[in-house]
């Protein structure tokens, strides 16, 4: 372990434990972070806010060494520039980071968790030591964690503790939390708080990613918001308000787009889609129904069976009971062919992993759900084909024009266009969008919102779920209310309704 | 707005078209000048390399792994391979010599029977039980094999009739058969890759199963359909291997799986799926073919020869590994 040099005294008195300067980075020719500053006092938390895709988790992926800048210096303690060669090596310097997905290995216990990756590559593990050592790290940390529990019979409150204890027992001084609340009760929230509160005490310099405004107003100290890749407004909380942190987050302009004027419409068409007691291995008794011109949001925590519900509409999800009914017909799913076939479209939250195919053109991505349109006896209809995507290249305004340049040439707003795009070519009316703005930059996103809206307006049923509630407000005619694979209630999203009862609710229901 | 709109959406797109096209195109590219580069040196370092009668020979000591290798060519886009083919190709030329008694025709649908089944046990196990393709088609290389040896109790099956052995290696104004024959097979599947809607749906299986599952797409059809196809293939190569020698061994085309996985990585197919090119395979073949041929011409030991095959296709399995990370 390398000895820790005394911390300097910056201009305003606080010691600045790690300073980031003139960060840029560009990967190809989409300029992610341009010119970044970010400093971290000791015993401070720094809030890091903007919209998904403005450069955060590319900035705390720098910090720990995942990916290395273009330009711009590292400097720890104030000892001068550094470069943080990868995770191990930022774990060795006391950089820590706590992602939304945990880097533990489920089959370990606590203690050999927590020591993952430092016990010799030969010889004897110390296992007693380790468990030892383990254990008082824990006794402030989290008293009730057992070292030698296996991590898989843990919940996700309880993981984080082990991942953040890993960081400690490697002299962890500087640890970022990425969206550490967004699987969490408000119970485990609050305890998180606790414990953040206390590495703050401990003179830790703590890095807080979050889009949930209030979380914010409860644990930061100082925000920095980042727009388009670059730093748009840094300073202490207090010199924020609500309004005007929106604001610098969206941008002006785009936060006028983006603001809420929902106008509610009488609607008493048939239902379109319809879900009678709907079962599934994670799911129970779901009833819904969506009419067309409607846009249903689904508001709940992450697992909370938001995603199960459209899996099991779309056929990927086996049905232990209840039925599906498309215009007032019930229909049998087996699998997402027989979705495809009686009208539902599935845009997927994870692009790259569930929806597109990088190394295939733009074209054949786009044909791939509809292979009997745009084929003949088998053989490709190329010019049928790229009829229909050039028609669709102007209506969502997909970039570049040229379709056959490969998907994953494309912007992540891009490949999400082409993928509505697909799914409107098999001349879907049930549309299930899983998370529609992950990930894309704030231009598409206004577009993707716009789409959304004429899809509506056209006669579709659509289902959005989305974990950024304004955009749930912003989108949807009614919101119901998933808790615990049950759904629990559904508002209708009229002017009184605001994020704070959206987010009541969702507690309420799931403590009930 | 709208310009912000425009501004953010431009930016990667703008070299982005060029940069696809140009890494395809690479991969093809840099087959053939490998292929014709090491030629060129054989040529070169051998008084009798180039003549056009050794050309010939290199051809046809290629063709029966270059019709293997576009079959494995299919499966490896799937994210698949076949390890099973050497051992398809000894017990479906046993069977079709032993047919070959009952008429010319019978022999042939029988030892294309034969590869159908073996491939479409191969697909099914594969694609309906979940079970991994490395351990199946390596399960069924010692069955098949196996088989292959119980059929005649380990005996050779000799005297195949003079018209197979015309149709399988004869020649046609002057270039063999099985040369026509790997030809108008790689690129009738460079065809069905390229121009119809389920080879694409192969494609997209290997590029991405999920997206391609979620598209609607029968993972399973595909993924039954390429090693089916792999199966019937390897039965043609042996045909092709029996009428070169005349008669029919239970051990014949043990260790082809390498020379085949070789031949259609070299030509361009990626081990992660998603990516490779039929007709690549047969540039594949001709190099590895050329080697073996050129280093024989030098006079080294055919067992230094193994080595040298060996390791240009752990070679190419890295230089695709290299393209991959850069992505």
């Amino acid at each position: 372990m390398q000895s820790i040099p005394a911390v300097s005294e910056s201009s305003t008195g606080a010691s600045v434990m790690l300073r980031m300067e003139g960060i840029s980075k560009a990967f190809l020719a989409a300029r992610v972070l341009k010119n970044v500053d970010l400093t971290l006092q000791k015993g401070e938390v720094h809030a890091l806010l903007g919209e998904n895709g403005a450069g955060k988790s590319t900035l705390m992926k720098i910090m720990f060494g995942v990916v290395q800048p273009d330009a711009g210096v590292i400097d720890l303690d104030s000892v001068g520039p550094i470069r943080v060669d990868g995770p191990r090596h930022a774990l060795a310097l006391g950089i820590g980071m706590v992602s939304q997905e945990l880097s533990l290995v489920p089959q370990l216990d606590v203690a050999q968790n927590i020591f993952l990756g430092q016990t010799p590559a030969m010889g004897i593990v110390p296992r007693r030591r380790y468990r030892d050592e383990a254990a008082i790290i824990l006794q402030t940390l989290a008293p009730h964690l057992q070292v030698d529990a296996p991590v898989q019979t843990l919940g996700m409150a309880d993981r984080q503790l082990v991942e953040i204890s890993r960081t400690l027992a490697r002299g962890g001084r500087v640890i970022a939390f990425d969206e550490p609340t967004s699987s969490l009760t408000p119970a485990e929230q609050e305890a998180l708080f606790a414990v953040i509160r206390r590495l703050q005490h401990d003179g830790k310099a703590i890095v807080y990613i979050s889009h949930r405004m209030q979380e914010i107003r409860a644990i930061a100290d100082r925000v920095t918001i980042l727009r388009d890749g670059a730093v748009v407004a840094s300073g202490p909380i207090g010199d924020f308000t609500d309004d005007a942190l929106n604001e610098l987050i969206a941008g002006r302009e785009l936060s006028r787009a983006l603001s809420r004027h929902h106008v509610p419409k009488e609607n008493a068409a048939a239902p379109l889609l319809e879900l009678r007691n709907l079962s599934t291995q994670r799911i129970r008794n779901i009833d819904l129904t969506v009419r067309p011109g409607e846009i249903m949001g689904l508001a709940g925590l992450m697992g909370s069976g938001r995603t199960a519900i459209m899996r099991s509409i779309f056929g990927i999800d086996k049905k232990t009971s209840g039925q599906i009914l498309i215009d007032s017909e019930p229909v049998d799913i087996h699998g997402p062919a027989d979705a495809i076939a009686a009208g539902i479209a599935l845009i997927p939250e994870d692009r790259r992993g569930h929806a597109i195919v990088p190394m295939m053109t733009v074209e054949q991505n786009f044909g791939l759900a509809s292979p009997r349109k745009f084929s003949r006896l088998g053989v490709l209809r190329g010019a049928t084909r790229r009829g229909a995507i050039d028609h669709f290249v102007g209506e969502l305004g997909i970039r570049p024009t040229t379709t056959a340049s490969l998907m994953s040439s494309l912007s992540g707003g891009n490949q999400q266009k082409v993928v509505i795009a697909r799914w409107l070519a098999t001349g879907a009316r049930v549309l299930l969008f899983d998370e529609p703005t992950r990930g894309i930059d704030v231009g598409a996103k206004a577009e993707i919102y716009t789409q959304l809206k004429r899809l509506a307006e056209s006669g579709a049923a659509i289902l959005v779920i989305s974990s950024e509630l304004p955009e749930l407000l912003l989108l949807s005619d009614r919101i119901a209310i998933v808790s615990g694979g049950r759904l629990t209630r559904t508002v209708e999203n009229t002017e009184d309704l605001s994020e704070d009862m959206l987010i009541a609710y969702t507690e309420v229901d799931g403590t009930a | 707005m709208k310009t912000q709109a425009v501004k953010t959406e431009l930016s990667p797109a703008a070299l982005a078209p060029s940069i696809g096209r140009r890494k395809s195109v690479f991969r093809q590219a840099g087959a053939l000048t490998g292929c014709v580069g090491l030629f060129v040196i054989f040529s070169i370092l051998t008084s009798n390399f180039y003549q056009p009668a050794n050309l010939i020979d290199v051809m046809l000591q290629s063709s029966i792994n270059a019709i293997i290798a576009v079959g494995m060519t299919l499966v490896i886009m799937t994210r698949g391979i076949d390890l099973s083919v050497g051992s398809v190709v000894g017990l479906s030329s046993m069977v079709a010599s032993d047919m070959l008694s009952h008429g010319l025709l019978v022999g042939i649908i029988a030892g294309l029977v034969v590869g159908l089944l073996c491939g479409a046990i191969n697909g099914i196990l594969i694609a309906k039980l979940k079970l991994p393709d490395f351990i199946v088609t390596l399960g069924t290389l010692s069955v098949f094999r196996g088989a292959a040896l119980i059929y005649t109790n380990g005996q050779p099956i000799y005297g195949l009739p003079p018209a197979f052995r015309d149709a399988f290696a004869g020649r046609i104004l002057a270039i063999p058969t099985p040369v026509l024959l790997a030809i108008i097979i790689a690129v009738a599947a460079f065809l069905f890759i390229r121009f119809t809607a389920l080879g694409e749906q192969v494609i997209a299986i290997g590029g991405n199963e999920e997206a391609a599952r979620l598209s609607g797409i029968s993972i399973d059809r595909g993924k039954i359909l390429v090693y089916t196809i792999s199966g019937v293939l390897s039965s043609i190569a042996g045909f092709v291997l029996i009428a070169r020698i005349g008669a029919a061994e239970p051990i014949g085309g043990s260790g082809f799986e390498l020379q085949a996985i070789g031949a259609a990585v070299i030509g361009g197919a990626s081990l992660f799926g998603g990516i490779g090119n039929p007709l690549g395979s047969l540039i594949g073949a001709l190099t590895l073919g050329g080697l073996q041929n050129g280093l024989t011409l030098m006079n080294v030991p055919s067992f230094w020869q193994y080595v040298a095959s060996g390791a240009v296709v752990i070679l190419a399995v890295y230089a695709d590994q290299l393209t991959r990370k850069r992505r």
